[in-house]
C-alpha cells in the first residue's frame, strides 16, 4: 500500500456518510474498503439487505481510491468517472460487513480502468463485481503531468 | 419521459410507488422525493453537503449519481406496473455525463422493454434542464414472483 493511502485521513462526505472505512490491514492486490450494515443503508426495511445503490458507491469510492495509489499516478491530478459497471451476483446482509477490493487494469496519462469485487467479509461471499473507466486531469484541476501543473486533488 | 411505454395491463399507482419509497431506507438517507407531472413519475433530490465527492469542486458523489439512477429505475417500474414488491436490480450501466453540481437533482425513467421475469430500463438525471443529462443508465430488473 502506498504511502498515499497510508496517510490517508479524509474521506469524500458521502463516503464517511455512508460510513466507509479504509482496510489498512489490506495487502492487496489493490485497495480494499470496509463498509459495516447499518439500518440506514439498508434498501427493503423488511428484509434488512444493502441496497444495491450502496454497494455500487463503495465500488466507485474504492475505484477511485485504487488509481490515487497507482505508482504511476502524480498526486493532485484529478480524474472524473466516465462510466460504471455493476452486476450485483446476490444480496448481503446488513448483519454484515461488506469488503470491496479495486485493482487497476490500465493506467495511462488520460485514462484508467478498474476492476471491483464486493464480497462479505466473514462469509467471503461474492455479492457484486463492477468495472469503471476514469479520466485523468480533467479540465477543473489539469493534470500535474501536463505542462498547466495546479495543485488541489480529487477524492472520488 | 415514462409516460408512453405502458407494459401489462396495470393502471400507474403513485401510491404503490410512493409506498415502495418509504420502505426503502437509503432512498430516504439520500433524501429522494416523488413527483407525478403530466410526464410521468419524477424523483427529486436536495443537495446536501453529505451528498458530496469531490469537495474542490464541489461535485456530487459518482456513487449518489449511480443510486439515484438504481432508485429512479426502480421506482418507475413499479409505478409503471402497479408492483406491489420491489423488483430487484440485476446489473446497472452508467455514463456519466457530466459532473453533478451542488443543486437538486431530478431523475426520470421508461421501460425499454418489460417482460414477466424481467425489465430493462432506461434511466436519466438532470439538474437545470432536461435537455443536458448529468448521467445515463441501463438497467435490468428482475420482476418479483406473481
Amino acid at each position: 500500500m502506498s504511502l498515499f493511502l497510508k496517510s490517508l485521513k479524509e474521506l469524500p462526505p458521502f463516503g464517511q456518510a455512508l460510513g466507509m472505512v479504509l482496510d489498512e490491514a489490506d495487502t492487496g492486490p489493490g485497495v480494499a474498503v470496509l463498509l459495516p450494515g447499518a439500518e440506514r443503508l439498508s434498501g427493503d426495511a423488511e428484509e434488512a439487505v444493502f441496497h444495491s445503490g450502496v454497494i455500487l458507491a463503495t465500488i466507485d469510492n474504492t475505484a477511485g481510491w485504487c488509481i490515487r495509489d497507482h505508482p504511476d499516478y502524480l498526486e493532485g491530478t484529478s480524474m472524473a468517472t466516465l462510466d460504471l459497471r455493476v452486476d450485483f451476483v446476490t444480496s448481503a446482509s446488513l448483519d454484515e460487513t461488506l469488503r470491496v477490493r479495486a485493482v487497476c487494469e490500465g493506467f495511462d496519462g488520460d485514462v484508467a480502468f478498474v476492476r471491483a469485487t464486493a464480497e462479505t467479509l466473514n462469509t467471503k461471499v461474492l455479492i457484486a463485481t463492477g468495472q469503471a473507466t476514469f479520466m485523468l486531469g480533467t479540465p477543473s484541476t489539469p493534470n500535474p503531468a501536463s505542462p498547466a501543473t495546479a495543485k488541489g486533488g480529487c477524492l472520488e | 419521459m415514462n409516460k408512453p411505454v405502458q407494459v401489462g395491463g396495470a393502471a400507474p399507482s403513485f401510491a404503490l410507488a410512493q409506498q415502495q419509497l418509504i420502505k426503502m431506507p437509503y432512498a430516504l438517507f439520500l433524501g429522494v422525493s416523488l413527483r407525478q407531472g403530466s410526464n410521468g413519475l419524477e424523483t427529486l433530490t436536495a443537495d446536501r453537503a453529505d451528498l458530496i465527492g469531490n469537495t474542490n469542486l464541489p461535485a456530487m458523489h459518482g456513487g449518489v449519481i449511480g443510486s439515484l439512477l438504481d432508485i429512479t429505475g426502480m421506482l418507475t417500474l413499479v409505478f409503471l406496473k402497479a408492483l406491489d414488491r420491489s423488483p430487484r436490480l440485476i446489473d446497472i450501466d452508467i455514463d456519466y455525463l457530466r459532473s453533478g453540481q451542488a443543486r437538486p437533482t431530478y431523475g426520470q425513467a421508461e421501460i425499454v422493454r418489460g417482460g414477466r421475469r424481467m425489465a430493462n430500463i432506461r434511466a436519466v438525471l438532470w439538474q437545470d434542464d432536461p435537455e443536458r443529462p448529468i448521467a445515463i443508465g441501463r438497467l435490468q430488473f428482475l420482476l418479483p414472483k406473481t
